[in-house]
């Protein structure tokens, strides 16, 4: 009994408040005032700054209209935005309707003081609401308080999934009874998302901002590419889409997970620059790279038309490049295809179980999951089993907030051409997956057939076919082993130098000597009979002959080397020659004419005391050799 | 303590001998297991599962005679049982061309040559069929086909033999006294010359192709000529599968072959190039 008791005890306070909010809804429903809330985004403001006033009406009969923010003296009104929006919800068969209309103004203080804001207005059933007026006090620009960073409170017109109380899940549904929060109303604050703070401002005005959730990625991998708008909260700035241009990813297979034929959600509010900023999400893609490398995803540009800024009309996101690389070999499954990554799971049926031959099956086959989803499985190859074309349909979409995915089903239909039963195998799909840091095989098992003896069938098989490919040899179990790399002769140079060149160079040196020596020889041999060298054998055959006694010996050897001398120093040959011939012929090689005098003088006493009758003296012809050396070296001196 | 310290070293050099030895002995066992359950799926009928061991053998990089030997006749499996996908021809023919290539054993040379005929066959059968040329082996050019003659290391040898024949001659023509021997050394060297230039050129054109060769096999019904720009050329000479080609550069996404006297540009994914044994 109190086991009885007890729950319901303790159920009853929910149960009195169920039913407390039905008879009251009930009852609040047919009361016409609406509820009633004007809510300013900041109390005090700074000269120039724009900020925002919120009007929440909220009724339970129909749709609240035409709300008027009243007397707005010390600001001009830059923008006024309307949010209609209906609940409904029934319970037990009661049905709850609540109609709100959120209007939001932007206003943009003028100047200094402390002014009242409204009474703000909505028109209801014919009859005109009214709710107290707001205080905002004006400092001078640059003084106003920033907003805080972490503060609680929403910014006008947001909504936010930690309203929701377990403890009380229908505040804010009706109206008075969700007024618990006395700070609310007095203190709104622009909540700033810190992870959409950056800093420096990359614009100003409005900026775009594009950020990715990996840099490293293998091939097929998704990379979550998203682009941020930052539109100045305190300047509002228009933006032409036309003349701009979306990111570029040419490496990648692209797949949006934003609806972009609708107005960008707003993700929150930043800090940039010292300014705060209203920060919408423009695009967010799935992006499955294509090959490895270093991939490129090309930025997103706009155009801000005005208010015009001196860093020009056009905004650009960031250039955004990710390294791709390939899943590790390690570990990788027999199968495995560069670029199904991702998680997912195989389910097949197949139907009927039992056929004739030549008859064909259905293979229902679903592929499920989430990443980089393989357009095809290979089914499982068999003798007698053929696997047409399949028809594929696929349902992908994005898959929660950043991930893309969903089913995908493919039919096949299989001919069955051996009787029997038929195993058709297993289907598999091996994948990285990039979460677990591993690979994994989905699986589907297909099972058996029974393919029974047809009439037609029968008929088929005895037709003579033309078999496909006879005479392939046999398969062979074992590996043959590794062939290293082999080193040959010809890589090495001293083979070439050595063993090829060698005997050629050898050859060569031997003819090339043999040509040297002759040459040597031979210069040897000229060397020896050239007119120096007689000279020089002259000279000293008279000086040897006139250390001796014999004078006409000693002449002839002096006339000789005369002779010597003419031809070494002036190339000219005076044997034989008469006096006057002798001057002549050295005048005519450049010898001066003293010279060739004094030679010629020499050459004739020479010849005079050689064939004199009387004995010649030797004294005299040491002394002609005395002078005959004086001549010489006026010879070789060219005087 | 010293019996510690010594227990903490002999516990040291087993792990480090556990980190070196350990890691080759799996790789080893994993492509023993890969081989294992690919020949085995090929004996049992199974080619499908016997192309995705052996073709997980060859992404983890092994080059082996008969893994490619095995790898081609999945492929042609898999045409005979008429579970055929496109290509499976072509990729059969590479299967064994690479075989051939890599293998010591000349019954396995024999078996790979004769199953690509086999293959080559049915690919200018069904050319036939489409109407199409069936030119699918031009063969190689009259220098590969010489330097193809002997191995390189033979055409080396034979390189020295000429020279020392030849220089042997030339001392005998020219240093030679005696007639006869002067005679000799001119036929000599009148025959080692021209034997000596063919074969330093053989070995050089041996030695080049050994490194800078590289061949691949038409992976794709047709291979479309493409022009510089990636572009299919109109009413260009398509290439047949399973044909051997000379790749001569690879930029981008295509290549450019030499298939005989046609050089074309193909997209590489329709080539598959052969491993070479060294």
């Amino acid at each position: 009994m109190t086991s009885f008791v007890l729950p319901v005890l303790r159920g009853l306070p929910w149960i009195a408040a169920i039913l407390a909010f039905l008879f009251l809804g009930k009852a609040a429903s047919a009361q016409s005032p609406p509820q009633l809330q004007l809510r300013a985004s900041a109390t005090t403001v700074g000269v120039g700054d724009v900020f925002e006033i919120e009007l929440s009406a909220t009724s339970a009969d129909t749709m609240p209209a035409d709300a008027q923010l009243g007397g707005t003296r010390g600001f001009v009104v830059r923008g006024q935005n309307p949010a209609p929006s209906q609940t409904h919800i029934s319970i037990n068969g009661n049905r709850m309707d609540r109609y709100t209309l959120t209007m939001t103004w932007q206003l943009e203080a003028q100047r200094v003081g402390t002014f009242h804001v409204g009474p703000a207005t909505v028109l209801l059933s014919g009859a005109r609401y009214s709710v107290q007026p707001l205080t905002i006090s004006v400092v001078p620009a640059g003084q106003a308080p920033r907003p805080r960073a972490s503060a609680p409170a929403l910014p006008p017109g947001m909504w936010s999934p930690f309203r929701f109380s377990p403890f009380d899940p229908w505040k804010g549904l009706l109206p008075g009874i969700d007024n618990d929060d006395p700070g609310q109303a007095s203190t709104p604050q622009i909540p700033i998302d810190p992870k959409l703070s950056l800093e420096p401002a990359r614009g100003q005005f409005f900026f775009l901002h594009a950020t990715v959730d990996k840099t490293t990625a293998a091939v097929g991998e998704q990379v979550t590419y998203s682009v941020y708008a930052y539109a100045d909260t305190g300047e509002r700035a228009d933006v032409d889409g036309e003349a701009g241009h979306e990111s570029t990813a040419a490496d990648f297979v692209k797949h949006p997970l934003l609806r972009e034929d609708q107005d960008p959600p707003r993700v929150g509010y930043a800090i940039a620059g010292g300014r705060t900023w209203e920060v919408k999400l423009l695009r967010r893609w799935a992006l499955f790279p294509l090959h490895t490398g270093d991939l490129t995803i090309g930025p997103m540009r706009l155009n801000v038309v005005r208010p015009q800024s001196a860093s020009g009309p056009a905004r650009t996101a960031e250039t955004v490049v990710v390294h791709v690389t390939e899943p590790p070999l390690a570990g990788r499954p027999p199968g495995y295809t560069l670029g199904d990554v991702g998680h997912f799971s195989l389910t097949a049926q197949v139907s009927p179980r039992e056929i004739e031959e030549g008859g064909a099956i259905g293979v229902h086959v679903e592929l499920s999951g989430t990443g980089n989803m393989p357009a095809a499985i290979t089914p499982p190859a068999r003798a007698g089993v053929e696997w047409l074309t399949p028809e594929v349909h696929g349902e992908l979409a994005a898959m929660g907030h950043d991930a893309w995915g969903g089913k995908r089903t493919i039919d096949y239909v299989v001919r069955l051409r051996r009787r029997g039963v038929v195993d058709l195998g297993e289907l598999t799909l091996p994948f990285w997956d990039p979460e677990q840091r591993g690979y994994g095989v989905a699986r589907a098992s297909l099972g058996v057939v029974r393919v029974l003896p047809s009439a037609a069938g029968a008929n088929a098989s005895a037709d003579p076919a033309r078999e496909t490919l006879p005479g392939l040899p046999a398969v062979r179990d074992r590996l043959e082993g590794p062939r290293g790399p082999r080193a040959h002769a010809d890589d090495s140079p001293v083979f070439w130098i050595a063993g090829v060149g060698a005997w050629p160079l050898a050859f060569g040196a031997v003819v090339a000597g043999r040509a040297a020596g002759r040459r040597a020889l031979a210069a040897w041999r000229n060397r020896r009979a050239s007119p120096e060298a007689e000279l020089r054998e002259r000279l000293e055959a008279a000086i040897e002959a006139c250390g001796r006694t014999d004078a006409r010996t000693a002449d002839a050897a002096i006339a000789r080397a005369l002779e010597a001398a003419a031809l070494a120093h002036a190339g000219v040959n005076v044997r034989g020659a008469v006096a006057a011939e002798v001057i002549a012929r050295l005048e005519r090689a450049g010898v001066a004419r003293a010279s060739a005098s004094r030679v010629a003088a020499l050459l004739r006493e020479c010849e005079g005391a050689r064939f004199a009758p009387e004995a010649a003296d030797i004294a005299s012809a040491r002394d002609r050799w005395v002078r005959a050396q004086g001549a010489i070296r006026g010879l070789e001196t060219g005087g | 303590m010293r019996r510690l310290a010594r227990a903490l070293f002999l516990a040291l050099v087993g792990a480090l001998a556990v980190l070196f030895v350990a890691a080759p002995v799996r790789a080893d066992d994993e492509t023993d297991a890969l081989f294992a359950s690919g020949a085995a799926a090929l004996k049992e009928g199974r080619p499908q599962d016997a192309i995705v061991s052996l073709e997980a053998l060859a992404d983890r990089g092994v080059i082996d005679a008969v893994a490619s030997f095995d790898r081609g006749l999945a492929y042609a499996k898999r045409v005979q049982i008429g579970a055929e996908s496109p290509g499976d021809l072509g990729r059969a023919a590479q299967g064994f061309e690479e075989a051939r290539e890599l293998s010591r054993s000349p019954q396995l040379v024999d078996d790979a040559s004769r199953a690509l005929t086999v293959i080559r066959s049915e690919i200018a059968r069904r050319r036939v069929h489409a109407g199409e040329p069936v030119e699918i082996d031009p063969g190689k050019s009259l220098g590969r086909t010489v330097a193809g003659l002997l191995s390189e290391d033979t055409w080396s040898g034979l390189a020295v033999v000429a020279s020392a024949t030849l220089s042997i001659a030339l001392f005998l023509r020219i240093l030679g006294r005696a007639r006869r021997a002067r005679i000799s050394g001119g036929v000599a060297a009148g025959i080692a010359t021209p034997v000596l230039a063919l074969a330093v050129a053989m070995a050089l054109a041996a030695r080049h192709d050994r490194i800078h060769l590289r061949e691949a096999v038409v992976v794709v019904e047709n291979a479309r000529p493409l022009d510089e720009r990636g572009i299919t050329i109109p009413g260009a000479t398509r290439l047949p599968e399973g044909v051997r080609v000379e790749v001569i550069e690879t930029s981008g996404s295509s290549s450019r072959v030499r298939f005989g006297a046609v050089e074309a540009r193909v997209q590489s994914s329709a080539l598959r190039e052969l491993a070479r044994p060294e």
